[in-house]
């Protein structure tokens, strides 16, 4: 087990035209670790994955990824250096195929150039089984919902919790060490939340991921999480096992609003 | 009880998909399950023997629609599979062309031999695209759209005014009147001189290319370019390295378009700034839309549905019966009721006479003219009015109120729709008889305008391309 | 001197015919995010109206009523005409296709563009009109401002310009309906919650767009002279430029994009040459999409991811 957390996120600030929504924002998840990141709506959640996968750079701060900085490089470059990520708003393919969703998340990892796939070479054509097999063994993780006649429909036919779990079927196929998850559970009945609690467990258990969730479903995040942290305005207000968390204070505050800690 | 959790009717959904609803759909169903490189073969044989069987005016048509077919697949693999809209693709068309001339031809006095021009003008062209796939890292759908417009309006005006630039000394382009003796490809001592040699020469490298980009399409670039059009964002976060993707489906684009512009300069034996204007690429934007964007097969039915439609409409025999054919065809998916239709048939009949009537008791015979000269015409003769002199100012009347007539008729309903059909309809035959008929070029440019904006709310995704679902 | 000063009116007066046509755009995307391709098109059959109205009135040379009140009725022929035709386009070109892609209402509109083209051929020949302006007004009335003589018609064109704008942004400042334009431009979403109608504002929206196109038919009809089928398509592309630079879906941003057009075009002309003039204006919008897409005034996009 190394010693080097896989994600390490320092000093971390963004403005939005004036608009602090993250401020001097420290995280670390090690490898191995399922980290949650909780707090009200508005309190920087998706901003910090933004800023983590790329798609903004940050103010002040520094994001490292196993040791290694990751600013500056937009998401296609880190996404091939081992961070996937799933979306608050949901966004598969959806006019490919199941399969085709995933497969398409192998690009980085392949290399047949345009021609050979022209010509349709020895090598193109092995390589394309390649990533069929390997579509269809991410796809299998999820048990039967998304197997057999379901790896040919288009992604639009499936149901919300089948697309979430696409979802994250694609990001596997990235090969990644650090699985960042946005709200999983969100729409999801109980019976489903339950799936998703176990599966992110078998996610870290038997693939061997490190995991960052954002999740508000409170029952998610005690069933995975080895540690959680809290948010609030864009500033970490607690850190620790959930107990700590739940019971902080400040995180009551932030979430029930002032003086709603003292109502015991 | 064991089908729980399986989605039967989601499996079984082939059977139900709605292409193949209708008439069409035992044909469809067959046809589907033909592999598609037997079709392309099928294809490529039954064109080969085309031009055994026509006229050399006819080769020359079919010229044009395999001109077309290239460069509307060219299109389709920037807009329909990578899903960036490109205005400016004419350009490349046009470089294609004009730097092929320059190398083959008198303006210059070079001329580099076949095996030397087609490589460079190609690459040239593909470079030309990815240069041009730069603004497609920051801007996006209308915004690029009107960029490449714009560039492709800056080309033509570099051609045309070439010359007059500050600094320039020499007549690259032949300004307004383009460049003339363009000579042929020359391939194995063979010099492709004659309208059957491009004939072939086009086919075979259409041929090639359907396979070449049908191979392409299976690939994992093809997968990444439709993850690009699907979601750029997500498609870069799942390793999809998108500007590149761009820039390589702008050159692929560009690439087909400029190894068509070769040819076009050998067949006309010449390349003018004529030839890529707006219009044109409204064309071949119409062939793709209507055989269906994103679909090989749909570009090229598309094309040579519509390089042969000018055709048509210029002799006025075929021309009328594919107005009234069309007409009938609107008719019927109008009405939901046989009695409906019936009841068009019977007013149209009605209004028609008595219209007519009354026209002559108040004015005489005198206000008529000769019925045109086809079949359909003289038949409906005794029906129609087919006026003489007030011929011109009449139709611009019943133009305007066909037009309204037709916008009536989409929004009324029921019998509403009908009785609003009886004196549209009479007025549509009214202005196709005493106006449209007799000018095919602006009839050609009606039809398409209409034919966009109409596939656009009934079936943006033409002929053969499939149903996508969109998020809002 | 003077003939700067010659030139700096030349702008102005092309400028006000820019502005009105930008602001046609401009209103459009503001509430719609979608570029009316075919705005030109509704310019073009203002003007023809224009010429119509002052022929069924005797023309030119046998004006049957005064030449202010023949003007007016020139205008506001124009005006409902091309109003009729751009809401026409609104109904049934790009309202079924409001939930679609992107793509669809672009092929829509280049394909009505088209389509209005090739009616205008129809309709009117590939002859060009002439209004005739000169003998309508004569050029020997004018006003002398310093040591040039401006033509009375340039005159009005240019105050016509400036009064409409005015009106316009009063409008859209003060009264309900241009509130209620402003919140649908700002954010449709929010706008339909709070109870607007936001098919009313993007038909008022249309109307006054495609009027005040109309108008500037009228105008260059008078100014130039000719008018011809095709002539919604250059001009088209103008004014779309002039949208853009000056910003998108602001309205003293297409106001002021179109003095920008107007003067490019007019120095250009006068101290390099005519046939570089569409080059500069098309060399203009690509450095502006290029460096800053939301133009002099606009606001630039956020998109929350």
């Amino acid at each position: 087990m190394s010693t080097t957390p896989i994600l390490e996120v320092r000093g971390l600030s963004k403005s939005f035209g004036g608009l602090s929504v993250i401020k001097d924002l420290d995280i670390t998840v090690g490898t191995g670790e399922v980290v949650s990141v909780i707090g009200p709506n508005g309190a920087g959640k998706t901003t910090l994955f933004n800023l983590i996968s790329g798609i903004y750079q940050p103010d002040e701060g520094n994001i490292m990824l196993d040791g290694e900085s990751i600013m500056g490089s937009g998401p296609d470059q880190i996404s091939n250096l081992g961070v996937a990520r799933t979306f608050q708003t949901l966004r598969i393919f959806l006019n490919m195929t199941v399969r085709e969703n995933v497969m398409a998340a192998t690009y980085g990892s392949t290399k047949t150039r345009m021609w050979q796939s022209a010509l349709r070479t020895p090598a193109a054509r092995r390589e394309e089984d390649e990533v069929r097999s390997i579509a269809e063994e991410k796809l299998a993780f999820f048990g039967d919902r998304l197997m057999g006649y379901r790896w040919d429909q288009p992604a639009y036919s499936l149901s919300y919790a089948n697309r979430r779990r696409l979802e994250i079927a694609r990001a596997m196929a990235t090969n990644p060490r650090l699985l960042m998850l946005d709200e999983p559970a969100a729409g999801m009945n109980p019976a489903e939340t339950h799936e998703i609690t176990e599966l992110i467990g078998r996610l870290r258990e038997e693939a061997g991921y490190s995991i960052l969730v954002i999740e508000h479903d409170m029952h998610v995040v005690e069933g995975i999480s080895d540690r959680v942290i809290a948010l609030d305005h864009g500033v970490k207000i607690a850190e620790g096992s959930f107990e700590d968390v739940a019971e902080d204070p400040l995180v009551i505050e932030a979430y029930l609003g002032y003086g709603a800690a003292s109502t015991e | 009880m064991s089908n729980i959790g399986v989605d039967s009717w989601v499996a079984e959904s082939a059977e139900r998909d709605e292409r193949y609803t209708g008439w069409a759909g035992p044909a469809r169903r067959l046809l589907d399950r033909v592999p598609s490189g037997w079709k392309l073969l099928v294809f490529l044989a039954v064109a080969a023997v085309y031009p055994l069987l026509v006229p050399q005016a006819g080769v020359r048509i079919g010229i044009t629609a395999l001109l077309l077919a290239m460069l509307a697949i060219g299109l389709n693999t920037v807009v329909g599979w990578a899903g960036l809209l490109d205005l400016g693709y004419i350009a490349f068309y046009g470089f294609g062309a004009y730097f092929y001339a320059m190398v083959s031809s008198d303006q210059l006095s070079v001329h580099w031999p076949t095996w030397v021009s087609i490589p460079v003008v190609v690459a040239a062209s593909a470079l030309l695209g990815a240069l041009l796939s730069l603004p497609s890292r920051r801007l996006v759908g209308d915004y690029l759209a009107i960029m490449t417009l714009f560039f492709a309006q800056v080309f033509l005006e570099v051609i045309v005014n070439f010359e007059r630039l500050p600094g320039v000394d020499i007549d690259l382009t032949g300004g307004p009147n383009g460049i003339i003796g363009v000579e042929p490809w020359q391939l194995f001592g063979f010099s492709l001189n004659t309208f059957n040699r491009n004939f072939y020469l086009l086919l075979l490298l259409l041929g090639l290319l359907i396979a070449v980009l049908r191979n392409i399409d299976e690939s994992r670039t093809g997968r990444a370019w439709r993850a690009l059009r699907e979601d750029t964002l997500a498609a870069a976060h799942m390793t999809t390295p998108v500007n590149r993707l761009k820039m390589l489906a702008f050159a692929v684009g560009a690439a087909i378009a400029g190894l068509t512009g070769t040819i076009l300069g050998p067949v006309q034996v010449g390349v003018f700034p004529n030839n890529f204007q707006l219009l044109f690429l409204i064309t071949i934007y119409a062939a793709l839309i209507l055989g269906g964007l994103g679909s090989i097969p749909g570009a090229v039915l598309g094309a040579v549905a519509v390089a042969f439609t000018p055709e048509i409409l210029r002799n006025p025999g075929t021309a009328g019966w594919l107005f009234y054919v069309a007409l009938a065809v609107l008719l019927v998916s109008l009405l939901r009721k046989r009695a409906m239709v019936a009841s068009v048939f019977v007013g149209l009949a009605v209004f028609g006479y008595a219209l007519r009537f009354t026209l002559l008791a108040i004015w005489d015979e005198s206000i008529l003219g000769a019925a045109n000269d086809t079949f359909l015409s003289r038949l409906l003769d005794s029906w129609l009015l087919i006026l003489g002199p007030a011929q011109d100012l009449a139709s611009n009347y019943a133009f305007v109120l066909a037009v309204g007539g037709m916008l009536g008729v989409i929004v009324a309903k029921g019998w509403w729709r009908v009785a609003l059909l009886v004196p549209t309809v009479y007025l549509a035959v009214f202005v196709w008889e005493n106006k449209l008929a007799l000018q095919p070029s602006v009839t050609r440019q009606l039809l398409f305008g209409g034919v966009l904006v109409v596939m656009m709310a009934v079936r943006p995704q033409g002929m053969l391309g499939t149903r996508r679902v969109e998020i809002t | 001197m003077e003939f700067l000063l010659q030139q700096t009116v030349n702008g102005l007066t092309l400028g006000s015919v820019y502005a009105l046509l930008a602001l046609g755009y401009s209103m459009v995307y503001g509430v719609l995010k979608f570029l009316n391709f075919a705005h030109g098109e509704v310019y073009m059959f203002g003007a023809f109206a224009g010429y119509g109205v002052l022929t069924v009135l005797g023309g030119p040379t046998g004006l049957l009523v005064p030449v202010w009140l023949a003007l007016t009725l020139m205008f506001v022929g124009a005006m409902v005409v091309s109003s009729g035709v751009g809401l026409a386009l609104e109904r049934f070109a790009y309202r079924p296709l409001r939930s679609a892609s992107r793509l669809a209402p672009l092929i829509s509109a280049i394909g009505a563009s088209f389509f209005l083209q090739a009616a205008a051929l129809l309709l009117f020949s590939a002859n060009s009109r002439s209004y005739d302006a000169p003998t309508l007004i004569p050029i020997a009335n004018g006003l002398t401002i310093g040591p040039i003589n401006v033509w009375a018609v340039r005159v009005l064109v240019i105050v016509t310009a400036v009064v409409l704008m005015v009106l316009l942004t009063w409008w859209v400042r003060s009264s309900r309906a241009g509130k209620a334009v402003r919140a649908v431009s700002f954010d449709t979403e929010a706008a339909a919650m709070m109870g607007v109608d936001v098919d009313r504002v993007i038909v008022v929206t249309f109307l006054i767009g495609s009027a005040l196109a109309g108008v500037g038919g009228v105008m260059v009809g008078l100014v130039f002279g000719r008018i011809f089928h095709f002539m919604g398509f250059i001009a088209g592309l103008k004014a779309f430029t002039a949208a853009v630079v000056g910003g998108i879906g602001s309205i003293p941003g297409a106001m002021l994009g179109g003095l920008l057009i107007g003067f490019a075009e007019a120095y250009t002309t006068a101290y390099i040459s005519s046939t570089f003039q569409n080059l500069i204006v098309f060399g203009l919008l690509i450095a502006f999409l290029l460096i800053r897409p939301s133009g002099f005034l606009g606001r630039p996009e956020l998109v929350k991811v």
